[in-house]
């Protein structure tokens, strides 16, 4: 039928080619985002446990183990931040330790809210991976030897996806349960600034 | 007018109601204990500020505490000293009232490790210190509990309770009882487990510990133990309706308030929260949380305790003020203990025998349909019950309760309770969540809002022998301030916003109020000054759950920062700034 | 391409519960036989039916045909033989449906009426990809918590409450009852018993994601006596070994990332994310039925589970050989 179509309205023809065209880009572009990286065991190593600024730990202390980069690894835009399947772990991860208990779902509680643009320690990814491995004299845990650094990676991308950081089609989308705030893919971007940490909390 | 006269008029025209004074142990316009009397009336018998002049009150002292955090402490005036412990970092100033303006005697600073900070459940606030025999007590954020000279502000003896890396800590203020300093921890949404302890004054060697959960011994419960309701007896009920070893992280801290009859010689305070709040990971009635203990503060045995809400649903700890006075109830006297509890009612127990007497609901209540009198048992509404993955709506008390751990005042003139408390709703959804050590143990996503009205908040006279409603006050934020009573027939209270009200102790009507630089979450006292005459003062400085959202600068775009409770007062960062100032007021 | 992807991986499945009775055919409940006999009936039924229309369809066509291309048989013709025929179909096949929906609903109404007094109440909460089983009691400090793996005394009800923590599953254990989805924020119930002894295949009969086929358990009926014992033993906090390597891979599981998503009682290890490991090594296989639990696969599934379960949210633990023995010896030190 749609063929038929084309044959006597060929401007119409290139139009509809055009448009495949254009969903077929779609669609592939599409597909670096869905992209699922699962862990290899090279990604496995558990995080040192040297430079701990935290005198908390999540559970029991940490084994010793040896150190490692604190830098991003060199294609981390494309394997976290760009990638919606990374980012929604981190999301999950977020919850499942517990982050969501002192951040909340990124207005704060206990510890500062991650969705604003006050970033006390900074708020580039190496500055909250910094913030997570080490912990912060003022209460932040030390996670390091608790959690791989793929999951850390998938963490922080997805705490920045609170503040806006990153684009919408990989930031979560509005989620089956009590609606805390704008889902995190329509939140606006924040330009973050550094806070120093109050006297006070020395 | 000398104030002697006065207090015999109102043993004399309130025989039945004057109990409390009975076992004020204040001297002359002091206020030696956070609730001024072991019978936590904070109630004060001067009246040389009243109806007629408190309009003219001015205030005469502020001190800044270089704190500004929540500052919900009650300070303390003993020997023309007032005695101030601010939040974390737990500075404890000394004021000496003799001198104009009251100038900074020692000050004393704990050094309490800055890690505490992480793990304390809602801003990190301390209730107050406690006196006795030339000592100050306070506990602070990192569980020590420290003895400090009244005189020169030296540290005599310092003993740590427990450890930040489980999630404990302590807030609440002790209380000094036959030579013993009474403490207890917080942590419940952190999975602690709670306990409350005495402390030698002199030494600071533990003399007892009495956990919240677990098995008898623990709990200190042997043969004394008398519990009235039938579901309170039996053996090692603190094991058995827990599911496995979750009694290890089942919360029921200690951080409110404790009341003394020396009479009875029994001392009386509440648990708190089981953990975590999402109800379905601890099915069982999880004993002793959200109860209310009667225990020998000698020994620490317990001698009754009574369940408020038995396998909480929402995050009701039972804490609050235990008021004592002795009344006659259905024509026969009685001793009785007045508990406006989180869950939406004002009880009226027996304090002998724990025996419920009365139950009713001072604000709207919808997860629970009244109290049995029979059984003690609470009859809570199924549809409000949480479930894993579903979003209950309409959740009212609010999981901070119909009133939290601000006190309550009682004044023997007038046979009314002042409460401060809250007028809020919730949604709320609970997930099954992991105990991590020293990370928040929860379960709960939580969005607060205003009940029916409108306002958050709500000053209420209550008759509790009448048990009617006398008249309230509607503000539009929480009153998360205490009260205070005076013989001069006013109540104060703070708002959140900053003011400092006086209002008639009969009618509720506004007679004085002062803006302070901050919000009020404190506890307000009075005092004769060395002068004789009286002062009024109160610590401002917003914080606590409430005042989260601007002392720790949250963003309440999040409706759960907070835990809900930034959504509830998201436009208070218009209203007021963080600060940390006493204010002392008197007449002109 | 999801489930090709799945496909790829070298099956690990097939050691992993290689005994359990997997087979809606071979009712070993009430419940199931119930299911059986319905399904045996509608088979027939429809068996006949179909064996009769295709005679009939064989038939026509071995005879010859009475009519041209051009001059179509008078369908519409008032032909009494015809309006027989149809009047005859549409009452046999009334009454088939008639028949077929009324044993539906009968055996729906049997199903439902089944003795449930003394039932068990055992709570299942679905995760991408394995099974949480919460044994209900009346005094809560029995109640406990495993996973992957039921124990039911033969001979008595067994009320299964269904939940989901994350996506739809379904759960269907074919020997004993029907399929039941279990719905994020939804609660179902489902009814079995098992009159024999023996062990039988779960599987998630719904597709949950990426390892929807590896996400099985076991359920074991057992005679009483063995029930309870297993009851009792389950109800115990974990074992604690003395011994130097045990203790050192508690020290790995405590301190390490395994105590972020696992329980196991009495050691302070809370997780809820991932399954209660305190009865660990009392399990005939880990990863839901993916692999039989042997100290060699545990040591592969801690060290890289994605190879066995990719997209399972275990995530692979690089620990040094000496750690990995320790933990592994800890936890098949967890009867």
């Amino acid at each position: 039928m749609c063929l038929r179509c084309l044959k006597y309205l060929p401007g119409m023809g290139r139009v509809l080619a055009g448009f495949a065209g254009l969903c077929l880009a779609i669609a592939l572009s599409g597909c670096e985002r869905e992209q699922r990286a699962f862990p290899q065991p090279a990604d496995a190593k558990l995080m040192p446990q040297t430079l701990r600024q935290s005198e908390l730990q999540p559970g029991q202390p940490a084994q010793p183990v040896g150190r490692g980069e604190h830098l991003p690894p060199p294609d981390y835009q494309a394997k976290y931040e760009n990638n919606a399947y990374a980012v929604s772990q981190g999301r999950r991860l977020y919850r499942w330790f517990n982050c969501n208990g002192c951040h909340a779902n990124g207005g704060g509680d206990i510890g500062p809210p991650l969705m604003d643009d006050r970033w006390i320690y900074g708020g580039e990814p190496a500055d909250i991976y910094t913030s997570i491995l080490h912990g912060r004299p003022n209460g932040m845990p030390s996670f390091a030897g608790h959690i791989t650094e793929d999951q850390l990676w998938q963490i922080v991308a997805y705490v920045r996806s609170m503040s806006g950081q990153l684009r919408i089609d990989t930031a979560p989308s509005r989620s089956d349960n009590l609606q805390p705030a704008e889902p995190e893919s329509r939140r606006e971007r924040q330009d973050m600034r550094q806070s120093a940490p109050p006297k006070e909390h020395s | 007018m000398s104030w002697l006269p006065l207090i015999a008029g109102c043993w004399l025209s309130f025989p039945g109601l004057s109990f409390a004074n009975a076992f004020a142990g204040e001297k002359d316009g002091e206020w030696p204990m956070a609730a001024n009397n072991y019978a936590s009336t904070r109630y004060s018998a001067l009246s040389d500020i009243n109806t007629a002049n408190v309009h003219t009150l001015k205030p005469v002292v502020t001190f800044s505490t270089g704190v500004n955090r929540g500052h919900e402490a009650a300070p303390l005036v003993i020997n023309n000293t007032m005695y101030i412990v601010t939040p974390y970092p737990n500075y404890l100033y000394a004021l000496d009232l003799n001198k104009p303006g009251a100038p900074q005697k020692w000050k004393f600073d704990p050094q309490p490790q800055s890690a505490a900070q992480g793990v304390a459940c809602c801003d990190f606030v301390n209730r107050g210190t406690a006196y006795a025999e030339g000592r100050v007590f306070i506990n602070t954020l990192d569980n020590q509990t420290i003895a400090v000279d009244a005189e020169d502000g030296k540290e005599i003896w310092r003993t740590r309770m427990g450890d930040i890396k489980t999630g404990e800590t302590m807030t609440m203020a002790p209380l000094v009882v036959n030579g013993k300093v009474l403490v207890g921890n917080s942590g419940g949404e952190f999975g602690v487990r709670g306990w409350l302890a005495a402390l030698d004054a002199k030494s600071g060697k533990e003399l007892w510990r009495a956990w919240s959960t677990g098995p008898d011994k623990d709990v200190l419960i042997g043969s004394n133990f008398k519990p009235y309701y039938a579901s309170d007896r039996g053996k090692d009920l603190g094991l058995t309706t827990w599911p496995g070893l979750s009694w290890q992280n089942g919360g029921g801290n200690v951080w409110g308030w404790i009341s003394f009859d020396p009479a009875l010689n029994l001392i009386y305070y509440g648990t708190g929260n089981p953990g975590p709040w999402n109800p379905e990971q601890r099915p069982g009635d999880n004993k002793w949380t959200a109860g209310i203990f009667a225990r020998n503060p000698d020994t620490g045995e317990a001698r009754w305790f009574y369940q408020f809400s038995p396998h909480d649903l929402h995050d009701y700890d039972a804490i609050n003020e235990n008021i004592l006075i002795d009344a006659p109830v259905k024509g026969r006297e009685r001793k009785l203990l007045i508990r406006p509890e989180r869950n939406g009612y004002i009880y009226v127990l027996d304090r002998t025998t724990g025996q419920v007497l009365s139950a009713d609901p001072f604000v709207r209540v919808t997860t629970s349909a009244g109290v049995d009198l029979k059984s003690g048992r609470i009859r809570y509404n199924p549809a409000k019950e949480p479930r894993v993955g579903e979003t209950i709506r309409d959740i009212c008390p609010v999981s901070p309760g119909a009133k939290d751990w601000q006190p309550s005042s009682y004044s023997p003139r007038t046979g009314l309770i002042y409460i401060p408390h809250q007028n809020m709703c919730q949604d709320a959804q609970s997930y099954n969540v992991s105990y991590i050590a020293g990370t928040p143990y929860v379960g709960s996503d939580t969005r607060m809002y205003a009940g029916p009205g409108g306002n958050l908040g709500v000053m209420t006279a209550w008759d509790p022998l009448s048990r009617k409603k006398k008249w309230d006050v509607r503000e539009p934020f929480p009153v998360w301030s205490g009260t205070l009573a005076t013989a001069g027939d006013l109540v104060f209270y703070g708002t959140m916003e900053g003011w400092f009200k006086a209002v008639d102790a009969q009618t509720g009507k506004l007679l004085w109020q002062f803006k302070t630089g901050s919000g009020i979450v404190g506890q307000p006292i009075s005092y004769r000054g060395p002068d004789r005459r009286q002062y009024i003062a109160v610590l401002s400085g917003v914080g606590g759950w409430a005042g989260a959202l601007v002392s720790g600068e949250l963003d309440a775009r999040d409706a759960t920062a907070a835990k809900g409770f930034a959504n509830a007062v998201k436009t208070l960062p218009a209203h007021t700034t963080r600060g940390g100032m006493l204010y002392v007021f008197a007449l002109p | 391409m999801v489930a090709l992807m799945a496909w790829e991986n070298p099956s690990p499945a097939d050691a992993a519960l290689p005994t359990a009775a997997h087979n809606a055919l071979a009712p070993a409940g009430p419940q199931a036989a119930h299911i059986a006999g319905l399904w045996y009936l509608i088979v027939g039924v429809c068996g006949i039916v179909f064996t009769l229309v295709l005679l009939a369809v064989l038939y026509a066509i071995w005879r010859a045909p009475r009519a041209t291309e051009t001059t179509p048989a008078a369908l519409h013709d008032d032909n009494p033989r015809i309006r027989r025929s149809v009047v005859w179909a549409v009452i046999v096949s009334t009454a088939l449906l008639i028949l077929l929906t009324v044993a539906s609903i009968a055996t729906d109404r049997v199903l439902a009426g089944l003795s449930l007094t003394d039932a068990i109440h055992i709570d299942i909460t679905a995760h991408q990809w394995w099974w949480e089983a919460r044994y209900d009691d009346a005094q809560p400090s029995n109640r406990f918590t495993t996973a992957n793996e039921i124990h039911i005394p033969v001979g008595k009800p067994v009320i299964l409450t269904l939940k989901s923590d994350d996506v739809i599953h379904s759960l269907w254990v074919p020997n004993l009852a029907g399929k039941k989805d279990l719905i994020p924020g939804r609660t179902a119930t489902l009814t079995l018993q098992a009159d024999r002894e023996g062990d039988y295949r779960g599987q998630c009969a719904e597709f949950c994601g990426y390892q929807h086929s590896y996400m099985a358990f076991l359920l074991r009926a057992d005679v009483p006596a063995r029930y309870q014992a297993w009851l009792e033993a389950q109800r115990q906090p974990a074992a604690q070994s003395a011994a130097a390597l045990e203790s050192r891979g508690r020290q790995v599981f405590l301190g390490g990332n395994c105590a972020m998503c696992h329980a196991i009682e009495g050691t302070g290890a809370g997780g809820r994310h991932g399954p209660d490991l305190t009865h660990l090594a009392s399990r005939e296989s880990i990863a839901a039925g993916t692999l039989a639990n042997t100290p060699e696969n545990l040591a592969r599934w801690i060290s890289d589970p994605q190879a066995i379960k990719p997209g399972a949210n275990m995530p692979p633990t690089d620990l040094p050989p000496d750690d990995l023995q320790a933990l592994v010896a800890y936890l098949s030190s967890l009867p």
